[in-house]
């Protein structure tokens, strides 16, 4: 059965008319290296946007207010906004925050477990929330305790340091105590500035910091505190399932009554804020998807040109071959098998060179190495894609006339 | 042999009806040499290429080998040729890409013989045509006369029952037509029915009988023999 | 001869419409994807003000912690603290110079018509607008008194001239700033250096400013940072005031001098600061002030970004696809006309002869295929403006240099391709092909 797949007459055939040959195995080969290369890139961007910020990303929004009336109150307001918001039905819980998880601004801290300058320090994001700020954030307390209504203070610049007890994420709690169980760092005592002591009261699951490209994503803490200076205040608001775009109006329409003394700007869903710092991993992965398609199209329709113009070129062979007892299927199978050996050559140096172009990415622009996986795979699209690009050629190679041999043309 | 009764060929487009064939009726015998002539047009190359399965017919019975072949599909009739029939074209119809050895090697691959055959049969063939240092050559290296020769062992290589020759000697000159002719003649010789269209009534006259087609019938037989049968066949 | 070549292109061209429309298609691809990411890295790479780029520079001193530098490896912060900044304005050694910060706060037009809105400021000295050759609609920058005294001034930028006063000439007339109110000296014509290479703090590329007032206004109205603020100690105190006093870096400073030769000697001038400010306690750190001017500021900040790169490497290798492509059909198309390829040799036609009609017609293809190029990457360039939003504003505009670059690569580049199946075209035998085979 192997005689009839022609194997050696075909590499023969191939090697004396090598142009057309490499020229499509070239074709394969850099095509696999961009494709499986940027396969590899749109799985990492697709992985970074998988993650999970901790909040209720459906059900949640924020918005702020920036007084600019000589006699603006800032405090009352706030307090008033807070009462007023929370009473609209639909509600879950609403805190003032000073930024926003994944939003891209927020503010960083480093603490340290030891008091002093030039200890080892861990950073970590600073949610100024309030006592409802886990509520509103949807965020679990899996040990210890929240923060008590009348421990939160108002930042306004004249106060001394730090509040005294704080909450943070099990990530940042494993960050400084490694060796501990997360439970077990609920009453230790962090310095920050070095030499200001802050105790831990409470360890929640999971929330993310404002940076999605920082390494320590993961590193948040909770500050019980209003920020108070600038007149500005920013709200967080939790809402029943599907309630959120109506409370949204409505807490606009709410804050905006006094729209003669304030600012009500940033209404924006959390899923909005999400997005935006996502964007250009999103834009990233919408380029690479059609850059793939157009150049495996590019790259198919140059094997089925190259294919039909061989067929052309060999119309007096195939009727030969025909008259000479060859059935349609054979003829099928000899062009079938042909790329299949030129695909096999693109194959190869394609895995060649998509690794060469993975390292250089990989030292370039910092991107993982690729798993190696992706080659076989990668390998049995491209044999797939010739033999679907040859298969319209081969067929119409088949339907050559036998009697084509006894024309002298 | 080969048996063909009121076989007809219609060419059909929008416009005209052509009839290349019409009650075309033949007999050969196993081991006869047929010579087939006539002029431009009259249906030669259409007897020869439904003589030799490359084409269909419109209506009409032809028996190959005692087998009716009217009815078999493409496949049932390229494994017919490719086992009983052996060609010969005007233009050697070598493949330019291949060797010699592996332009012999073209049907047997079809005929699914193993290696070791497969290279036995190559090169008892080319070793019968002369050809048997050249194996590795290309064809565009060799003479006319020398690929005709190529052209024939691959269609020997086979051992077909049947050869049929297309203007054989056609693209070659009067010398290389020569030898080329008395290779057939050996080859029928030892059994081979060979059938040949030719314009040539010179090389016609080599063959053991002739057929004259005119307007896609058989108008006249001559036998160079001294046989007696051809009577019987024109009146079916 | 050059319009017979011309014709038989045509004509050849004509007879095999689809494989001819497929290589201008495959080539207009590549030119397409290469030109987009091209004029992107061309865009974000770009020098926006190259005929002060050797006299521009921006400062950096290191005044970070002594146990671990501003930034690896033992590079200063790229900003400085309020105190060094406005200590080396008012030194005034340079031939200008100006510190800087973004602010930003809530503005309150006249017109009751104009809702109130908050927009950003620079805060900065009235070198700012000369030494970056600000152009000017009305007015101009403020003088130097309104920088000392730190007067209620602001230059506008065009947009919100337009907005507040409906474009006519505001210089002279009020607007109320963060609660106070302002005289406007100057309004600026369009003005968007991409990047925006004295801040490159955060939104490269982004506009400059709404409007701008003098720095030393920030103390007394405590305008608040709206760029970005690196601490490594905290404030000695509370308020506003002892943070504009801490170590926290929040400013730039630029200064231009009259010749590059001169930043030598500038520089002596800001390592002697240093050094008496160490005298004082500050700066616990060897001394590593820096100078950079606008290129190597831009350079330094790696201002083009990563995707952009990647983009451009990829589409490049796309390129070379559609070429190998356009080689391989072009090679189909020339091998199928042997026939007449070999009439024409026989009828005297020289190698020299066959070889510039072919190349004639492949450079009718490939301009053919550079100017759908041109077309598809516009196309490209509303794409990603689309995909990135704002960012991209500024980043995707084709101007004449890109055009020609386009079209000289397209023509080049299938020149180039078309040379091998050219040659092979010129070189079939005369006779050979007039055999049939």
């Amino acid at each position: 059965m192997l005689g009839t797949l022609e194997m050696g007459p075909i590499i023969r055939s191939l090697t004396r008319n090598k142009t057309g040959a490499v020229l499509i195995a070239l074709q394969i080969a850099v095509t696999m290296a961009i494709v499986l290369n940027a396969v590899f890139i749109i799985g990492e961007r697709n992985d970074l946007i998988a993650r999970v910020s901790g909040v209720d990303e459906a059900n949640s929004f924020q918005i702020s207010s920036t007084g600019f009336a000589s006699d603006f109150n800032h405090m009352q307001t706030l307090e008033q906004d807070l009462l007023d918001i929370r009473a609209i039905p639909g509600v879950v819980a609403v805190t003032t925050i000073n930024a926003i998880p994944t939003s891209g601004s927020g503010w960083s801290m480093s603490l340290q477990t030891e008091s002093g300058e030039n200890k080892t320090d861990v950073g970590t994001a600073v949610y100024m929330v309030d006592q409802n700020g886990i509520e509103a954030l949807s965020v679990e307390l899996i040990a210890g305790s929240n923060f008590s209504e009348n421990e939160i203070r108002y930042r306004d610049g004249n106060q001394e340091g730090w509040p005294q007890n704080i909450i943070i994420t099990k990530a940042l709690a494993n960050d400084m105590f490694p060796e501990l169980d997360y439970a077990e760092v609920v009453g230790k005592t962090v310095y920050i500035n070095y030499t200001e002591p802050m105790q831990i009261i409470g360890i929640i699951d999971q929330l993310q910091a404002p940076w999605i490209g920082w390494n320590k994503l993961e590193n948040a803490m909770l500050s019980p505190e209003h920020i108070a200076s600038g007149d500005f205040s920013r709200y967080f608001v939790r809402t029943e399932p599907g309630m959120r775009d109506d409370i949204m109006l409505q807490v606009e329409e709410l804050l905006a009554k006094r729209a003669n003394e304030r600012l009500v700007e940033g209404l924006r869903s959390f899923e909005e804020v999400r997005e935006r710092s996502y964007s250009r991993h999103e834009a990233m992965i919408q380029i690479l998807f059609v850059v793939m398609i157009t150049l495996v199209s590019i790259t198919g329709k140059g094997i089925v040109g190259l294919a039909s113009f061989n067929v052309n070129r060999r119309r007096k062979q195939i009727g030969t071959r025909r008259a000479l007892g060859a059935s349609k299927a054979q003829i099928i199978r000899y062009f079938m098998v042909e790329n299949f050996l030129i695909t096999t050559f693109g194959i190869v140096l394609g895995m060649a060179m998509t690794m060469g172009l993975n390292m250089t990415l990989v030292s370039v622009f910092e991107l993982g190495r690729m798993n190696l996986m992706y080659l076989p795979l990668g390998a049995i699209c491209f044999w797939l894609l010739g033999q679907l690009a040859v298969f319209g050629p081969a067929i119409k190679a088949a339907s050559t006339p036998p009697a084509l041999a006894t024309r002298t043309v | 042999m080969l048996k063909m009764k009121n076989i007809s060929k219609v060419f059909r487009t929008e416009v005209v009806e052509t009839h290349a064939l019409r009650e075309f009726n033949l007999h050969v015998q196993e081991g006869d040499f047929v010579s087939v002539t006539g002029p431009s047009g009259s249906g030669k190359t259409t007897f020869l290429n439904i003589a030799g399965l490359l084409e269909t017919y419109s209506s009409g019975r032809y028996l190959l080998d005692g087998k009716d072949v009217s009815n078999l599909n493409d496949t049932a009739r390229s494994k017919l040729r490719n086992e009983k029939i052996g060609f010969i074209f005007q233009s050697f119809n070598l493949i330019p890409d291949l060797n010699l050895f592996d332009n012999v090697d073209v049907p047997l691959r079809y005929r699914g013989f193993n290696k070791t055959e497969r290279k036995e049969r190559i090169e008892h063939s080319l070793a019968l045509v002369g050809l048997s240092n050249r194996m590795k050559h290309l064809p565009a290296q060799l003479s006319g006369g020398q690929q005709q020769r190529v052209a024939i062992a691959r269609a020997l290589a086979g051992e077909p029952r049947f050869l049929l020759a297309d203007e054989p000697t056609g693209n070659l000159d009067s010398k290389m037509a020569f030898s080329v002719m008395e290779l057939l003649q050996e080859i029928n010789s030892k059994g081979t029915t060979i059938v040949m269209v030719t314009h040539d009534p010179e090389l016609a006259q080599q063959a053991k009988r002739n057929i004259y087609v005119r307007d896609g019938k058989v108008s006249e037989l001559t036998d160079n023999s001294g046989s007696s049968e051809y009577q019987e066949v024109v009146n079916g | 001869m050059f319009s017979y070549y011309i014709k038989l292109a045509m004509l050849s061209i004509k007879r095999n419409p689809v494989l001819s429309a497929l290589m201008v298609f495959a080539i207009a691809l590549g030119i397409g994807a290469c030109m987009t990411t091209i004029t992107v890295n061309y865009l974000m790479s770009n020098n926006p003000i190259k005929s002060k780029s050797d006299v521009l520079f921006h400062v950096q001193l290191d005044n970070w912690s002594p146990f671990n530098a501003a930034r690896d490896p033992d590079q200063p912060p790229l900003q400085l603290t309020w105190v060094d900044a406005n200590n080396l304005q008012k030194a005034g050694k340079a031939f200008r110079q100006a510190a800087m910060a973004r602010s930003g706060g809530v503005i309150q037009p006249e017109n009751p018509d104009v809702k109130p809105f908050q927009d950003s400021f620079r805060l900065t000295y009235t070198d700012f607008f000369t030494m970056f050759n600000v152009p000017f609609i009305y007015g101009s920058g403020w003088d130097k008194q309104a920088d000392e005294n730190a007067e209620f001034v602001t230059v506008l930028s065009r947009r919100i001239n337009d907005e507040v006063f409906g474009g006519e000439n505001s210089v002279g007339k009020t607007i109320t700033i963060v609660g106070q109110t302002f005289r406007v000296v100057g309004v600026i014509d369009e003005w968007h250096p991409v990047p925006k290479f004295f801040d490159l703090n955060n939104d490269d590329f982004g506009e400059p400013s709404a409007l701008f007032m003098p720095l030393s206004l920030k103390l007394p109205l405590e305008l608040p940072s709206w760029g970005n603020t690196n601490c490594w100690k905290s404030p000695e105190g509370e308020g506003f005031v002892a943070f504009m006093n801490s170590e926290c870096v929040h400013l730039q400073y630029w200064v231009e001098l009259k010749d590059a030769s001169e930043r030598d000697s500038y520089l002596d001038f800001v390592n002697s600061y240093v050094n008496e400010q160490k005298e004082l306690g500050r700066f616990p750190r060897p001394l590593n002030n820096k100078m950079s001017n606008v290129q190597e500021w831009l350079e330094y900040n790696e201002v083009v970004a990563d995707d952009a790169k990647m983009m451009m490497w990829l589409s490049l290798m796309f390129l070379l696809v559609c070429l190998l492509n356009t080689i391989g059909l072009m090679l189909s198309k020339f091998m199928g006309k042997s026939s007449e390829i070999g009439l024409r040799r026989a009828v005297g036609a020289t190698k020299r002869d066959l070889f510039y009609q072919h190349l004639v017609e492949t450079a009718c293809i490939g301009l053919a295929g550079g100017l759908l190029g041109l077309v598809m990457s516009y196309f490209g360039l509303q794409g990603i403006r689309l995909l990135y939003g704002e960012f991209a504003d500024r980043l995707t505009s084709l101007d004449g240099n890109m055009v020609l670059l386009a079209i000289t690569i397209s023509v080049f580049a299938t020149v180039i391709a078309g040379v091998y199946p050219t040659w092979r075209a010129s070189s079939i035998a005369p006779a050979g092909q007039l055999k049939s085979q």
